[in-house]
């Protein structure tokens, strides 16, 4: 009961590795613009990593960047649940196979929800972070 | 021993504790969705600042290895702590006529900052260099607002004082009572320069912007807040909720208590109704409408004019008009 409450309060927390800003560009605008508001969801963007419970990873996470994207994944709380927007996290899209790329993501992290596109659509993302908010209530057992 | 569990029911059920805590958590859903609606977007629900707490309660607490232990979890509760008997101290008027003895000004100027010298005391206890950010810019702010809040503080209780012939009247219980008998401060013009430095006071003390320097997320990643994380953070949560019953209830008493006919609840919800008007005019419209001042602007700010406008009307009340 008190789980079902809980899961209607997801923060988000970006982390970009390395990302062209398609997709963070995507991110802001569901939050922020009008027409797609994730707020109703009780979703807020939040500034600390200490904060969120969902978190959206954007970008083909980059050689140097690698370290400090994993640090930066440990300091969330549990229980958390990781989205990968776009597709970057998946397979590179397309700097797969450059020089700079330690990725894909889910070589390091564990993906739960993918939300393809480049950049995906707003209501795709929306509809991520909707799945997201499921599989942590799961994940919070209730 | 008689007068131990009347003040033990103010403070924990009403109008301090609970009351105060609903209240303030609903004001705060409230500001949220206002702020959505200008912003032409649908906006979380009016509870939603409950499932906040709730969800934050369920949540792991991390604690940084570096971090002061003792001072790192001790400083969220001394601020919800000092709001919490904060609350119990505001008349409201036709309902509750305030603490006898304890509801004071003065015990207010020294209750107010405990939320912020949590905030300040949590930031550098974390041992993150952004809390530490935070502390000296949290600080800055302070020293800037609290001029004008001594000042307004001041000027009522010597315009209240000089009119009932004690001098200088301090019971924020007395300062209510003046008013009934005598109509509110707010109608009188030597009060109007205090009234508006109480507004402008108002989004400083609660950190929204053009204020919100020392948790400024695109520039110091919540400040003192970063390193906060489960139930820890949900105390700071209550305690902001807290602060706004505070400060917008103190408003209300000192400038426009006038109850209307009719019983307690009737005035309890005009009460709120009260603050819910003066938190959409001094907060949320601001906070919708801003970007953020950076620290030395705000500093400056506070200093140029609503201390000037305070120190008037404590002029003016002093010399007796």
């Amino acid at each position: 009961m008190l789980r079902k409450l809980a899961a209607r309060s997801p923060w988000l927390y970006r982390i970009n590795t390395g990302s062209c800003n398609g997709c963070d560009v995507e991110l802001l605008t569901t939050a922020c613009i009008p027409r797609y508001d994730v707020e109703r969801l009780g979703c807020r963007y939040c500034g600390s990593p200490r904060h969120a419970d969902i978190v959206l990873i954007t970008g083909p996470l980059t050689v140097r960047l690698k370290d400090k994207v994993l640090r930066v994944w440990e300091e969330i709380p549990e229980p958390k649940v990781t989205v990968a927007v776009g597709i970057c996290p998946v397979s590179g899209g397309v700097f797969r196979g450059g020089y700079s790329i330690a990725g894909p993501v889910d070589k390091y992290l564990p993906i739960d929800i993918n939300v393809p596109g480049c950049p995906p659509r707003p209501q795709a993302i929306i509809e991520g972070v909707i799945k997201a908010r499921d599989a942590w209530l799961a994940r919070m057992g209730g | 021993m008689n007068d131990i569990f009347p003040a033990l029911f103010h403070m924990l059920v009403f109008p301090g504790g609970l009351f105060a805590l609903v209240a303030g958590l609903f004001l705060k859903g409230l500001d949220r969705r206002v702020e959505a609606r200008m912003q032409r977007r649908v906006g979380p629900p009016l509870w939603q600042p409950f499932l906040d707490i709730v969800k934050l309660a369920l949540k792991q607490t991390v604690i940084p290895a570096t971090a002061q232990r003792t001072a790192f979890l001790a400083a969220p509760v001394l601020g919800f702590a000092g709001m919490a008997v904060c609350a119990a101290l505001i008349p409201v008027a036709g309902a509750y006529a305030g603490l006898p003895g304890l509801g004071d000004l003065l015990v207010l100027f020294y209750l107010l900052p405990l939320p912020a010298v949590a905030l300040m005391v949590g930031g550098s206890a974390s041992s993150s260099p952004f809390g530490a950010l935070g502390f000296s810019r949290e600080m800055c702010m302070m020293l800037a607002y609290e001029v004008p809040l001594l000042a307004v503080l001041l000027a009522v209780a010597m315009k209240v004082g000089a009119a009932t012939g004690v001098g200088v009247e301090f019971s924020l219980s007395a300062v209510v009572g003046y008013q009934l008998a005598h109509g509110s401060l707010a109608l009188d013009p030597v009060m109007w320069p205090a009234l508006a430095a109480y507004l402008l006071f108002l989004p400083g003390t609660m950190g929204v912007p053009p204020f919100d320097v020392p948790e400024a997320e695109t520039e110091v990643l919540e400040g003192p807040l970063l390193e906060y994380s489960g139930p820890a953070l949900g105390f700071f949560h209550l305690a902001s909720a807290l602060k706004t019953m505070v400060v917008l209830g103190l408003g209300v008493a000192m400038f426009f208590p006038a109850p209307l006919p009719g019983g307690a609840l009737v005035n309890v919800a005009w009460f709120l109704a009260k603050c819910a008007g003066l938190m959409l005019l001094t907060l949320t419209v601001v906070k919708a409408a801003t970007g953020r001042f950076r620290v030395e602007q705000a500093f400056l700010f506070y200093l140029k004019y609503p201390a000037p406008l305070a120190l008037l009307s404590l002029g003016l009340a002093w010399r007796g008009l």
